[in-house]
């Protein structure tokens, strides 16, 4: 098992086995995208009540929780990198940030979007809104951090510390935030309980949109992170063998 | 006392042992490693590969045991410029074995700062700063001395002190280790470790 | 070289055991007692952030309106925000010097559990920057017209709240600590940590000013306080050991 973990921290395996899962992924994101785009666009019926407008939901709710995952990827990547020092956990961590700072800028595009004819405003300090901002915020400054600090090896262990800190801090800004929303106004009808007949053509393309844009998240990272490695181990044997290849 | 590493990063295969009643001076060009070296061996950096032992344990299996031997002074003084001397030292002495006043005025009489004990220490020159420092090596019970360019700016007198000071230290059965391109001259048992080799 | 070491194990405990005497809280008072000292030397650094604190309070009633309702409305958020920024300004002295000097190193060597050293200078600190704004909020409060009911809680939740601010605000310093052109990022890694402190604290106040039971916030703030205290200054300690390196 410990080996396995290891062998996993070495980037040179993880370059050579996300090469050879790339396409695949590549393959099943653009089946699942297609599918689950095609479905919300054209073939989910109206809502009742809000209409066309539901089908932001089909965007707005893959990319949300994908961006809540973020900050726990970090903090795991961040606990790897300074307990066992594993270069390839800080790599992820370095580019997720990033990704997810984008994720979250669309989750809280999308939810203004979406929120303009239903409030008949763009921006409500609605809890999920309010708690996406500040958890942007945080991104923001891990990736702040992250720039400011030259020596890449305490960057590495300061942005995995601030990562985790951010961690522990997401739910108690989420909790709080909530418990702000709820004295100060009602709750928003934002949510999906509201649809309380939230039958199977509704929720089956939604799944199949998480799915994809899990996807097309984690192929984004792997991207990233492959780039990363060729540049931090720029000196290695194999990563000059591989340009030497590309060359040719 | 043994105290061992071994490194793969600026130095390659670098090991070395320190025993009791030894002096260890780190000789090297700017830009050898030498601070690198001390800061690793005290724990202040940490990016290397390698190990390090304290009396045959691992330090970092027994920190505390490690830093309650050892004495590090580095490039930064580590002397406060608004406080006096006497000051500083108290709270340096309280880290490590808290020392009266008395304690304090006679380890600053023998680094040649008599009278100067409630002077602020940004009224003082570099050198006298340096010296205050050096009065910790007096207040402290710490075995091993790691000391970086601790020469740098005293004048004859100073070096003079600084000399006596090691000497006695080794003489007693404790361990130094020293950067320095200053030419000592101490009579006790004195090993070199030049990193440009 | 395993003989060596066996000999000096064994003559050890002779030589370590004024070492083993010293006590962490002498170390702790030592270190506390430093601080303070250091800080009632700098009058200006004592009297900084009170300046800052009174300045960003006297700005709202020229930013918003001079009007008595629509300041009581907000005197709560404008007093709790002041402060917050007010303890973000002070933050800058708590590590700094100490790392300008290198006495920061002596400390990370000394044979001391880090948490307490840390907790010493950050107790120090609050004690110079966060209890001065904390017994001058009333007056503020006051300026801005807040209900008489509420000053108490104002106090109260000042007590518990800056003392939060100030634990997580060192974790961001002892980070930025080591950086050349710092600027403004350290209030952009604390602002965000920092809102569920806000959030809680302006709450109390407000509510307290309508008359409506506070205790949940109490429970909420004194709940944060605790969690600060026991796991900021450890991420603060490891912190510092990364920006020394």
């Amino acid at each position: 098992m410990w080996q396995w973990f290891f062998r996993l921290g070495s980037p040179k395996w993880f370059y050579e086995m996300s090469g050879k899962w790339l396409p695949w992924l590549l393959v099943l994101m653009t089946v699942l995208m297609s599918v689950g785009i095609f479905w919300a666009l054209l073939f989910v019926p109206q809502d009742y009540q809000q209409g066309d407008t539901i089908r932001i939901m089909y965007v707005h709710v893959p990319v949300a929780s994908i961006s809540l995952a973020c900050f726990p990827l970090m903090a795991v990547a961040g606990v790897i990198t300074l307990v066992w020092k594993m270069k390839l956990a800080d790599m992820v961590a370095k580019c997720a940030a990033p990704i997810g700072a984008w994720f979250t800028a669309v989750a809280l595009a999308t939810g203004a979007i979406w929120g303009q004819p239903i409030w008949g405003t763009w921006w409500a300090w609605d809890a999920r809104l309010t708690s996406m901002l500040i958890q942007f915020f945080l991104l923001i400054g891990v990736i702040a951090l992250r720039s400011a600090i030259e020596s890449p090896d305490a960057a590495a262990k300061a942005c995995a510390l601030l990562a985790i800190v951010g961690a522990i801090n997401v739910p108690i800004i989420k909790y709080s935030v909530e418990w702000w929303n709820t004295l100060h106004q009602p709750a928003s009808d934002f949510s999906m309980d509201e649809n309380s007949a939230f039958g199977p053509e509704i929720w089956v393309p939604l799944v199949i949109m998480i799915f994809a844009v899990y996807l097309f998240f984690v192929i984004s990272l792997i991207l990233s992170t492959r780039n990363e490695i060729l540049q931090r181990e720029r000196r290695s044997q194999w990563v000059m063998d591989i340009v030497a290849n590309e060359k040719v | 006392m043994f105290c061992e590493r071994d490194d793969r990063v600026l130095f390659n295969d670098l090991a070395f042992s320190l025993h009791e009643g030894e002096l260890l001076q780190v000789q090297g060009s700017n830009g050898s490693g030498k601070t690198t070296l001390l800061r690793i061996l005290c724990g202040l950096n940490s990016s290397y590969e390698g190990e390090l032992f304290w009396e045959g344990v691992p330090i970092d299996e027994d920190r505390e045991t490690f830093l309650a031997s050892l004495l590090y002074l580095g490039h930064r003084v580590g002397v406060n410029k608004i406080l006096t001397a006497r000051e500083n030292l108290r709270w340096s002495a309280a880290l490590h074995s808290p020392k009266t006043d008395q304690d304090i005025d006679a380890a600053l009489e023998a680094v040649g700062l008599m009278g100067y004990a409630d002077i602020t220490c940004r009224n003082m020159s570099a050198g006298q700063q340096q010296r205050v420092s050096l009065a910790r090596l007096l207040l402290s019970p710490a075995r091993l001395w790691v000391l970086d360019e601790p020469f740098t700016t005293l004048d004859v007198s100073g070096v003079k002190i600084l000399e006596n000071l090691l000497a006695a230290h080794v003489a007693q059965g404790g361990a130094v280790l020293v950067t320095t391109h200053h030419q000592l001259d101490v009579p006790c048992s004195m090993r070199r470790l030049n990193l440009d080799k | 070289m395993s003989d060596t070491a066996n000999n000096t194990s064994s003559s050890q405990p002779l030589g370590r055991a004024p070492i083993a005497q010293v006590s962490t809280f002498s170390a702790f008072k030592a270190t506390l007692k430093r601080d303070l000292l250091i800080a009632l030397k700098r009058r200006n650094d004592l009297l900084n952030p009170l300046m800052f604190f009174l300045i960003v309070v006297s700005l709202f009633p020229l930013g918003v309106s001079s009007d008595p309702q629509e300041l009581t409305r907000i005197a709560a958020g404008a007093v709790w925000v002041s402060a917050l920024l007010a303890s973000m300004l002070s933050l800058d002295n708590l590590f700094r010097a100490d790392y300008e000097d290198g006495s920061l190193e002596q400390l990370l060597l000394s044979p001391q559990p880090l948490y307490f050293m840390v907790l010493a200078k950050n107790i120090s600190h609050w004690l110079i920057s966060g209890l001065p704004v904390v017994l001058l909020s009333p007056l503020l409060a006051y300026m801005l017209y807040l209900p008489a009911d509420a000053y108490w809680t104002l106090v109260l939740t000042l007590l518990l709240g800056t003392p939060v601010l100030s634990l997580f605000g060192a974790i961001g310093v002892a980070l930025t600590v080591g950086l050349g052109s710092r600027g403004l990022i350290l209030a952009v890694i604390v602002l965000p940590l920092t809102v569920p402190v806000l959030i809680i604290g302006a709450k109390a106040v407000a509510d307290a000013s309508l008359g409506v039971p506070i205790g949940m916030h109490y429970a909420l703030l004194g709940a944060l306080l605790a969690l600060s205290l026991s796991l900021a200054p450890l991420a603060s300690a490891a912190a510092l050991k990364i920006s020394v390196n």
